[in-house]
Order: C-alpha cells, then sequence, then structure tokens
C-alpha cells in the first residue's frame, strides 16, 4: 500500500484474530493508529506552545484564557461542519440517495447495460 | 533553560537510529499504550474470570478449571479479554512499525556508519559464519513479532534488524531496563558481587546476545576479563559490535549456535544468558547446557536469567502467562517454563546439588532506591525482579 519500505511489515507467523469476525480486530488496530496520530500531533502543538512561552512570544496561560470571538466561533463552527461532513460522510450519501432518487438495485444496472445491445445483433455466447 | 533529562531515556550512541519529532511521539504513544495497558486493563482479565468465567465454568461443570487450557477454553469466549488481546497484539505490530519508520529513513546512512567502522580497528572484534545456518526456531516464525526477525537482511551486510530491535526493546520495557537495556545483565553481575564475592571469572560467553545489551555490563563487572558473545544472527552482531565499540566495551562477537559452539571444552569460567532460552525448543535447550558443561571450567559456572517457571502457579495466571505462546510468536514460551530446571541440568552432565533458582534484584531498581534514598515497598515486583537458574561445575 501506499509507502515504499525496505524492510517487511508482517511478522512471519500467522496472526491471531480474538473477535468472531476479524475485521473487528481490523477495526481496532485502525481506531488505535489513529488515536496514535492524534497523540503525535498533540505532542507536536505542545512543542509549539512551549517553544513560543520559551521565547516570549506567548504565556500559555494566554491560550486557556483566550475568548474566541463571534467571527473566530463561526470560522472554527463552518470548518467543524465540513470535517465532519467529511467523516460522516457515508451517512450523508445515504440521505442525498433518497433525496434524488438514487435508489435503483445496482444489478438493475448492470441487467440494464448489458442488455443495451443494439437492434438486431444477436449476443454472442462464450 | 535545559530540560531534566529523563534518567531512563534510551542513551544515544553511534548504531542507535535517530528520531524525527513525530517519529519520536509515535514511539512515546506506544509506550503510553502499553504502560496503560499493562496499569488499567491488564487486571481486568482477572475480575472477568473470577466474577463471570469462572461462575460460569463451576456451574456447568460442578469444578473450577483444572488448568491453563480449560481457562483458555472458557477465557478466548470472553468480549473483554478479546478486546484485550485485540490491542495487546496491536500494541506490539505498532510498536515494531513506530521503530521501523525511522530506520527505513536512516537506512543507507546508519548501515554505511557501522560498514565503516568494521574497517577501522575497534575495541573487541566481530566475527562472522556465512555457513551457519539460522535454527528453525528462528526461521518458522519471527519471534516476538518483529518483522524480519533477527536474521533477516534487507540489503547486504545489514544491521537494520539490531537498530529496529535496539529501539523496540527500550519501548517493549517501557524503559524499565534502563538507557542502555542492560538491567538484566547488570542484575545477574550484582547477584553474582553479592553472592560470590570471590568468583573473578577470566572468560565470560554471553550466549544469544542479540544488540549485546547485556553483555556491556560485564566487561564493567570484571574489566580484567575477556568477554565474549555469540549469537546465531549475523544482523544483530554487526550492530552490537558498533555499539560496543562506541559504549567502549571490548567483546569479542562471533556468529555461532549455543547449541554447539567452536570454543575448546573448559574455555569459560562463566557462562550467561539472558531470556534466551524460551526463544529455542525442547531439543535446542537441552544441547545448550550440555554444551554449558562443556565449556565451562570446573568451578566455573553457568547463569541463565529467564522469566519465573510456570510450577505452582494458580491456572488462571498461568493462562495469562501463556498469553505471547500463542500470540506473540512464542511458541517455545510455555513448554520452557515447565521445564525440570534440575533435570535438565542433570541430564546436561552437571551436579543437580549445586543447581539453584532464585528471584533476583533488579540492579536498576537498586540503584535507584540508592539514589532516592526512598525504599520503594511494596513496589518491588513485576519489572523489578528477575529469576535466574544456573549451576555450577
Amino acid at each position: 500500500m501506499g509507502t515504499t519500505s525496505r524492510l517487511k511489515r508482517k511478522a512471519r507467523g500467522e496472526r491471531p484474530y480474538f473477535f468472531d469476525d476479524p475485521n473487528v480486530d481490523k477495526v481496532v488496530s485502525m481506531v488505535m493508529g489513529l488515536a496514535g496520530e492524534v497523540a503525535v500531533a498533540r505532542d507536536r502543538l505542545d512543542t509549539i506552545e512551549r517553544l513560543l512561552e520559551t521565547k516570549g512570544l506567548l504565556k500559555r496561560a494566554e491560550i486557556e484564557a483566550y475568548e474566541p470571538g463571534a467571527a473566530v466561533m463561526a470560522e472554527r463552527a463552518a470548518w467543524r461542519e465540513s470535517y465532519l461532513g467529511e467523516i460522516l460522510r457515508i451517512v450523508e450519501i445515504e440521505l442525498e440517495a433518497v433525496a434524488t432518487g438514487d435508489t435503483q438495485p445496482y444489478d438493475e444496472a448492470i441487467a440494464a447495460v448489458e442488455k443495451d445491445r443494439q437492434p438486431g445483433r444477436a449476443r454472442k455466447k462464450t | 533553560m535545559a530540560a531534566t533529562k529523563d534518567p531512563n531515556a534510551q542513551a544515544a550512541h553511534v548504531a542507535l537510529p535517530g528520531t524525527t519529532h513525530d517519529e519520536f511521539a509515535r514511539q512515546e504513544f506506544v509506550r503510553s499504550y502499553k504502560q496503560f495497558l499493562v496499569r488499567h486493563v491488564h487486571g481486568g482479565n482477572r475480575k472477568r474470570y473470577d466474577l463471570a468465567v469462572k461462575p460460569a465454568f463451576e456451574k456447568g461443570h460442578r469444578r473450577a478449571p483444572k488448568d491453563r487450557f480449560e481457562v483458555r477454553d472458557v477465557m478466548t469466549r470472553d468480549p473483554y479479554y478479546q478486546m484485550f488481546s485485540a490491542l495487546l497484539r496491536n500494541s506490539q505490530e505498532m510498536m515494531w512499525s513506530a521503530c521501523q519508520k525511522p530506520v527505513e529513513r536512516e537506512f543507507d546512512a546508519l548501515n554505511d556508519k557501522i560498514r565503516h567502522q568494521r574497517g577501522q580497528k575497534t575495541k573487541g572484534s566481530l566475527k562472522l559464519d556465512s555457513n551457519l545456518k539460522t535454527p528453525r526456531y528462528h526461521t518458522a516464525v519471527d519471534i516476538h513479532c518483529q518483522p524480519g526477525a533477527y536474521h533477516s537482511e534487507f540489503t547486504p551486510e545489514d544491521a537494520s534488524p539490531g537498530m529496529v530491535y535496539d529501539r523496540g526493546v527500550h519501548i517493549y520495557a517501557m524503559g524499565q531496563m534502563g538507557p542502555y537495556n542492560d538491567d538484566i545483565g547488570a542484575s545477574i553481575a550484582l547477584w553474582l558481587e553479592d553472592h560470590h564475592p570471590d568468583f573473578a571469572p577470566q572468560r565470560i560467553l554471553d550466549m544469544g546476545c542479540a544488540v549485546g545489551h547485556s553483555t556491556v555490563p560485564y566487561t564493567r563487572a570484571y574489566p580484567e576479563a575477556q568477554v565474549h558473545a555469540i549469537d546465531v544472527a549475523a544482523p544483530m552482531l554487526r550492530y552490537a559490535h558498533a555499539r560496543a565499540n562506541d559504549l567502549g566495551a571490548k567483546i569479542h562477537f562471533s556468529q555461532q549456535n549455543a547449541e554447539k559452539t567452536k570454543f575448546p571444552d573448559g574455555f569459560f569460567d562463566l557462562i550467561v544468558s539472558h531470556i534466551l532460552l524460551h526463544e529455542t525448543s525442547e531439543k535446542a535447550i537441552h544441547n545448550i547446557v550440555k554444551e554449558c558443561h562443556r565449556l565451562l571450567k570446573p568451578g566455573g559456572m553457568m547463569v541463565h536469567a529467564e522469566t519465573p517457571p510456570y510450577a505452582g502457579m494458580d491456572p488462571f495466571d498461568a493462562f495469562m502467562l501463556d498469553w505471547d505462546t500463542l500470540n506473540n510468536n512464542e511458541p517455545f514460551w510455555a513448554r520452557s517454563h515447565e521445564i525440570d530446571l534440575q533435570a535438565l541440568s542433570r541430564e546436561g552432565g552437571f551436579d543437580p546439588d549445586k543447581e539453584f533458582e532464585a528471584m533476583i534484584p533488579s540492579a536498576l531498581q537498586v540503584a535507584e532506591a540508592k539514589r532516592s534514598k526512598v525504599f520503594q515497598g511494596g513496589d518491588f515486583g513485576g519489572g523489578g525482579l528477575w529469576f535466574i537458574y544456573g549451576n555450577a561445575k
């Protein structure tokens, strides 16, 4: 996937799965992977704050005391909304399907294109 | 303003891969993740067992589970245990991944540095044997889930498995083995100093030395002694040699199998190993003890550090200790913890009256208690003790 690697990714040996559905184990791994990346970003932010404080550019207490004004609040709310829109895309498209009448079963779409032959030409049997 | 350094942070040396800000944060996350599981999740299994799983078993069978196998049958169906296991296995995989990333970034530069050092005059020496067969217990599965384990080479003359391992050990032990990952070796050296103050070995052998992290303390404890260290994996030894040289430790590394070495009879006064035995096999463990007997001078001693045997352990505790056997690529873990060590000694040619088994204090914890002048009573279990098995000849 994605990145090229010099080392191997899997340890030789059958990997144990603990839940009845191994996909649950995989989701647990994904969630912990994401949790790790949040922690990495949080540490980075913490470093930035501390460096800024050391350089006298801000005091971290100021961050705690910071009160966003109405415009900032609105900007942040808008960002969060689009962010959630990305994460909950799957839920949103489900609604959109209903709203636009996009409810044809997929098999019908396959059948429709397969039957879409030029008149007078028999389908070759394979 | 210089920040106070964490005294147990891993000490840098020439072969240790560096980390970017985020790589380090990723490794720190894994450390916290593992610590959290130990402190807050692991114990929940005992509660689930006592309060739900065991009573349900007793209802059906009119008795408690009689051994770790019966405990396993019921616990593996418990949702809490399933989630715990999924989290623990995943933490091990994330740990190796977080240690691999910096190595991949510095792959060529670090390998070049280590190769360059081999061309220079070094303390100690390195002797590789490309004809040595990697034993099956190292190739069947990658032990403790390090992808590629100890022996895989991803480039000619590769030392990268050592780079990944050295950092991985520090995170796996959650720093509890000290800045040099040397606590097991240091603890045996301290135990020898306390219990055998007149013992002055002239030649010492460390079997299955990996990156030599447990070997180095013997060069400090016995500066007059000639110290040898062997392993079957060339990549580990390349790294170990560079590491020891940079730390100023004179060690003679060679690629050999502990079951059958090339050293002459009676060559050593002291033979040690550090959590090696459970990484081998039924046949190999017997061969290793026999080989120790052959290699020791009369009056010499072998000391092997391991985790404690299962004997006398409650079936549930044995089941939990067995987790690694099934889930962390440690196939010989369970069996190696059931072996009658006195019989093992006897079959190896040793006098079983001179066999010993002991729980010994961690050198790191002893040093910390001295430093802080605080007796840390009640906190000495867990990582604070090591189990040793050995025999004098």
